[in-house]
């Protein structure tokens, strides 16, 4: 109890860690509601990874390119941040792109794409003998290292990704849902799509650097499934998905804080937790309704 | 004369450049109830999507009576297009057709929820507003969709297959609704459809479509029992 007043306390030492972490929790779980909606469950793996090599890609070409770097510092930061953003929305665009044109199973595509950026990580790493730790400090998402200039960025970037997605929700939900009848009304279909991709590419990309791949990927789809077994509505879905992913980041920072374990899967063990929890309750309800049934 | 709801002058339709349906040339009048039959396969659906604009036109035009910005037509897809993942509930599905005439940034307020009331009660379906589409009977879905079409509030109302895979009490509801709207309303009505029993009883005019044409004429003239029995006999030859 003592260490829960504390995490809570403003003068907590790791409070930027906290709510970047919450943060990340909130926001991953808004955007993961259109991956489970849309079925691209798995492109929320092979992006997360992406980004990551996109990390790595973006200081191999600045030593390329300029020269060493130096790490450590807000510049490398905006580097990582570039290389993550474009290599998730150009991947995010391409696979999507192929889903509607390609003749091969969107597994086989995931799948490949998430072989090729995972070798990709690692070869870029490689490639860069300076700064190789730093580098997967970053690659792994170092939340405890969480500065008060990448909460300032974070805050800004996942704040105008909510406006976004609640601003315009029908659009969203119309072009998911029913893409043909949104076309028959006259709405540009693939402006609304480019718009939803660039806030996951967005949120992916500074989940990435903020939490890591594992944690972006957890909070992408563990909360809207959750959230999706508690729910009959589209607004109770994404309001409870993300009150699920804030909720389970800041039990998974406590867990960590408490028991003294790594972060980014404690957060995810927990968001996982409610997920059993909530299963195994809509199995007993959807029992109970058979057993009443005549 | 009335300008048509509906013209198509020459048409090719068809998928990657290739051709499905060629020289389709009949206009659909405002008010006309008009039913698209033929064999599985001959591109019906291809012929209703162009129609709606959801398919490039390859060759000639389709020009539309009414203004498509402010008036788009009612569509209703056949339901085995729309995934059952997404939680949603009757009132939440009718809205969408208000989306038609919402501007971005413009959320469905008290006339939308008011509109989509007043189509759920057209199909007679009002008192399950707030139940989850997804627990409803074929025939309830289809109706559902029928409101979602009217709540664009529509002078064109297109349907794929309304009556596929449902059971007769619900196809004699389904179809007694559409008749109505046309009827009552003046809704000019294209519906696609397999069932020509019930199909003949309630339209006026039949798009015929089979072998990579569509011919337009009278209910009579066209599902006369001699010609459907040399439609269906051609085609049962060609298997």
């Amino acid at each position: 109890m003592s260490q829960l007043v504390e995490i809570l306390s403003p003068g907590f030492l790791l409070r930027d860690a906290l709510v970047g972490s919450v943060l990340v929790g909130l926001v991953c779980p808004l955007v993961g509601v259109y991956f489970v909606l849309r079925r691209m469950i798995f492109l929320g793996v092979a992006l997360p990874q992406l980004s990551a090599a996109g990390i790595a890609f973006s200081f191999v070409g600045y030593r390329l390119a300029v020269g060493a770097h130096e790490h450590g510092n807000v510049s490398e930061r905006s580097l990582a941040m570039l290389g993550s953003f474009a290599f998730t929305l150009v991947g995010l665009l391409v696979l999507t792109a192929f889903e509607r044109r390609g003749r091969e199973t969107v597994e086989a595509r995931i799948g490949v794409t998430y072989a090729i950026a995972a070798a990709l990580t690692i070869l870029f790493l490689a490639v860069d003998p300076h700064g190789d730790a730093e580098m997967v400090n970053l690659l792994k998402g170092d939340i405890l290292a969480t500065t008060r200039t990448s909460l300032t960025l974070l805050e800004g970037v996942l704040g105008a990704v909510v406006l976004v997605l609640f601003a315009f929700r029908k659009e969203f939900l119309l072009v998911s849902f029913d893409r043909d009848l949104a076309v028959v009304f006259g709405m540009w279909a693939g402006l609304w799509d480019g718009l939803l991709y660039l806030t996951i590419g967005a949120t992916i990309s500074l989940g990435v650097m903020t939490a890591g791949p594992l944690v972006t990927f957890g909070f992408l789809v563990v909360p809207p499934l959750t959230a999706r077994l508690l729910t009959r509505r589209m607004l109770s879905f994404s309001l409870v998905a993300a009150a699920l992913g804030g909720a389970a980041a800041f039990g998974g920072f406590y867990c960590a804080y408490r028991m003294d374990l790594p972060l980014g899967p404690a957060e995810v063990a927990v968001a996982s937790l409610a997920l059993l929890v909530a299963g195994a309750l809509s199995g007993i309800r959807r029992g109970a309704a058979r057993l009443r049934a005549p | 004369m009335s300008v048509p709801a509906l013209a198509l002058r020459d048409v090719t339709l068809g998928y990657e450049g290739r051709a499905v349906l060629k020289g389709v040339t009949f206009t659909v009048e405002q008010g006309e109830f008009c039913a698209l039959l033929g064999p599985n396969g001959a591109g019906k659906t291809t012929l209703l999507r162009g129609m709606l604009g959801l398919l490039p036109v390859l060759a000639g035009r389709i020009e539309y009576g009414i203004d498509r910005r402010t008036s788009p037509p009612g569509y209703v897809p056949q339901r085995e297009s729309l995934d059952p993942i997404f939680p949603l509930t009757v009132l939440e599905v009718v809205l969408m057709g208000t989306f038609a005439r919402l501007r971005p940034l413009q959320p469905a307020g008290r006339r939308q929820h008011r509109l989509a009331a007043e189509c759920l009660a057209l199909v007679g379906l009002e008192a399950i507003a707030k139940q989850p589409f997804w627990a409803l009977s074929g025939g309830q879905k289809e109706r559902i969709l029928i409101a979602r079409a009217l709540a664009a509030e529509p002078r064109l109302l297109l349907l794929d297959e309304p009556t596929a895979g449902v059971d007769p009490g619900a196809t004699v509801a389904i179809m007694d609704v559409i008749t109505r709207l046309n009827r009552e309303r003046g809704l000019t009505v294209v519906l696609v459809s397999h069932q020509l029993r019930i199909v003949r009883q309630v339209v006026r005019s039949v798009i015929w479509v089979d072998g990579g044409a569509a011919l337009k004429g009278s209910a009579e003239e066209l599902l006369s029992p001699e010609r459907i029995a040399e439609v269906f006999g051609a085609v049962a030859a060609g298997r």
